[in-house]
């Protein structure tokens, strides 16, 4: 099989199944909650992918990542209430909010490192989730916000679970197709470069307190999508979808999968997404259960479900990633330019 | 999230209200009397305390291995449930309870240490001791662990408050002049004031204080001059849970509020109040924690008691912009 024609038969296989063999088995079904399982793990595949930008690949431990899903989620939720406006305009409107309040807790925290910024972002995450939780006359604190404009794009409706399935599942594999190009690229290589050792890099004269800002500030938008997706895919919005153990779970899911590799993200998000559905009629213990899968997965795969090293090469072999070389030559796209 | 994941969605919002219940009476154009201020201090006093109980905990751990643990919270709702169950099976006196408490967070702390730290020190060398992969793995471990501990305890008692019989509240008050506090306040303080006596015995006198001292200081030189490290970290989580679990049932018994995840909100100040002290530093990490809890009860007669824990953030979020080895914290190369 030749380099060119297999990342497109890749692409097209992951295609059929997010958009014909999924939405096929849900139809089978056809009950509303399951439609919402798929809907919640394809939102917290793109949260996951998202913070492994930031925590896997540049290597900043985000404790958080929860509260620009929260921006986001809030800043769709109130302008589709509030402003009236449609999906159209506040998913990039929900996901740009986000990207700006990352950007202004990136300012002031990019100088600290390791533990440090971990509790800076907890911080940050925690004033966030505050502010939506006690700001009663803009967010309506605890009670949540409730959206009943439903979901057009262009004018059409697509309210119903099968629609609204396709918006969330296009939406997060575009977004998942931008940070697979952003990773496995030289900028990619730019941050990983960062996690490594960042004076190093900063001597290898590489900004590297710009990259961090603007991996940050990526992060933040792909959140920001993510929660306008849940707010106008669950209709109904409140703080406990974005306090601390949010965050710790997408954490979770980035490192079951494996710091650094993006597959695994994917993987982990839909591990600890499903894996609660299926053990539903276990009832009680399906939570036990989840901290425990984290505790082994922890303790006998410390590289995750698909180590950054195997995916890199995974990536590298199916999608080609976005080096300059065709990846067939070794070497070819190590380094930065 | 819409039931589809309760254990996650947190129930703290529960303490954030019932903490300063009783708080927030003046608005900020109403004269406020001083011995209202007073009042808060007193307040603020025991609040301090037991932020600063449960911060020497985790300043004592991430001073032997570097690691932040996770579980903390969770010793001090077991300290509570402890606390609890000894109560209504047995009803003994507060000291005997206090006891009880006490041994259940050493063997906590043990237990802890067995599960999620020790399997993740593979090698005993410096570099890996204060690696990444490691910190990440016992940060991720720990937090593993206290889901599932929240958990037990949740399908254990149920999610919500736990009855305490009212004649075990520590409520009745006392007149001090024109202050009156409850007998909690007395009893926190007391406590609390024991234990950190307790412990800088231990620290400055004993042989294992010795070794713990040595093994923050640097654990490869403590192994080589024959500490036996594994020992003294055990020693560490037992000491430092004793003091959570013992901050755990004051608290309980203080507000009538123990329910599984009661540790979270305290766990995350006490873990300011460590950064705030410089990591390492005990008597950096209780000052702070007293600065903590005088400013959240003062910070409640201006604003709605609601915003107090924005206080902490705040604090947080100057400290590492401004004074990022913390106020009390010795050199360091970077931050």
């Amino acid at each position: 099989m030749s380099d060119r024609l297999r990342p497109l038969l890749v692409v097209a296989a992951v295609l059929v199944l997010v958009l014909g063999v999924v939405p096929a088995v849900l139809g089978a079904f056809d009950r509303s909650y399951l439609y919402q399982v798929a809907n919640l793990a394809l939102i917290f595949v793109l949260l996951a992918a998202s913070m492994h930008l930031v925590t896997g690949v540049a290597g900043l431990l985000q404790l958080g990542h929860a509260a620009f899903y929260g921006v986001g989620a809030y800043t769709a939720a109130l302008l589709a209430t509030d402003a009236g406006l449609s999906f159209g305009w506040t998913l990039p409107l929900a996901g740009l909010g986000a990207a700006f309040v990352a950007v202004l807790v990136a300012l002031p925290t990019m100088r600290l490192v390791s533990i440090y910024f971990a509790v800076a972002t907890l911080g940050i995450g925690q004033m966030l989730y505050l502010v939506m939780l006690n700001w009663v006359p803009v967010t309506k604190g605890p009670n949540g916000i409730l959206i009943t404009s439903g979901l057009t794009l262009f004018g059409y409706d697509l309210s119903r679970p099968a629609s609204a399935y396709f918006v969330v599942a296009v939406v997060t594999l575009a977004s998942l197709w931008v940070i697979h190009r952003l990773s496995h690229s030289y900028y990619g290589n730019a941050l990983r470069s960062l996690r490594e050792d960042d004076q190093c890099a900063d001597a290898m004269g590489l900004d590297t307190v710009r990259l961090k800002i603007e991996s940050f500030a990526v992060s933040g938008f792909f959140a920001g999508i993510a929660g306008a997706l849940w707010a106008h895919t669950a209709g109904y919005i409140s703080p406990a979808d974005f306090s601390f153990p949010q965050s710790i779970l997408i954490l979770a899911m980035v490192v079951v999968g494996g710091l650094g590799s993006l597959p695994g993200a994917v993987i982990g998000a839909l591990v600890l997404i499903l894996l609660p559905e299926v053990l539903r009629p276990v009832g009680d213990f399906r939570n036990i259960i989840v901290g425990g899968v984290l505790f082994f997965s922890i303790l006998l795969m410390p590289k995750g479900i698909i180590g950054e090293v195997s995916a890199l090469d995974l990536v590298r072999r199916q999608l080609g990633g976005a080096w300059r070389g065709e990846g067939t030559k070794a070497g070819s796209e190590v380094g930065w330019r | 999230m819409a039931g589809t994941n309760p254990a996650m969605t947190l129930e703290s919002v529960g303490l954030e209200n019932h903490w300063h219940e009783s708080r927030g009476l003046f608005g900020p154009n109403l004269p406020v009397p001083m011995d209202y201020y007073l009042q808060q201090l007193a307040i603020g006093l025991s609040l301090g305390m037991v932020y600063a109980l449960m911060a020497i905990g985790f300043t004592l751990i991430f001073g032997v291995l570097n690691v932040v643990n996770f579980a903390h919270g969770e010793v001090y709702t077991v300290g509570a449930f402890a606390g609890l169950v000894v109560i209504s099976a047995f009803a003994p006196p507060l000291i005997v309870v206090l006891l009880v408490v006490v041994a259940v967070g050493a063997l906590a702390g043990v237990g802890l240490e067995r599960i999620a730290f020790k399997p993740f020190r593979r090698f005993s060398d410096e570099a890996s001791l204060k690696s990444r992969a490691m910190r990440e793995a016992t940060l991720m471990s720990s937090l593993a662990v206290s889901i599932v501990v929240r958990e037990a305890v949740e399908i254990g008692f149920g999610s919500q408050f736990q009855t305490v019989p009212l004649d075990r509240l520590l409520n009745s008050p006392i007149s001090l002049g024109p202050v009156t506090i409850v007998s909690g306040d007395v009893i926190i303080l007391v406590v609390a004031a024991l234990m950190l006596g307790g412990l800088q015995y231990v620290l400055k006198r004993t042989n294992v204080g010795l070794s713990i001292r040595a093994v923050s200081s640097n654990p490869l030189g403590a192994k080589y001059v024959g500490i036996n490290t594994d020992r003294t970290i055990i020693w560490t989580f037992a000491v430092g849970s004793m003091m959570g679990a013992a901050a755990g049932i004051l608290v309980g018994l203080y507000y009538g509020a123990i329910f599984p995840s009661m540790g979270f909100i305290p766990g995350i100040k006490a873990f300011v109040a460590m950064v705030m002290g410089g990591l390492s530093s005990i008597p950096g990490a209780v000052i702070c924690a007293l600065i903590l809890g005088f400013s959240e009860s003062i910070a409640t007669i201006f604003v709605p008691s609601v915003w107090a824990d924005m206080v902490a953030y705040g604090f947080l979020i100057v400290t590492l912009i401004f004074f990022p080895r913390g106020i009390f914290g010795g050199a360091r190369d970077r931050v």
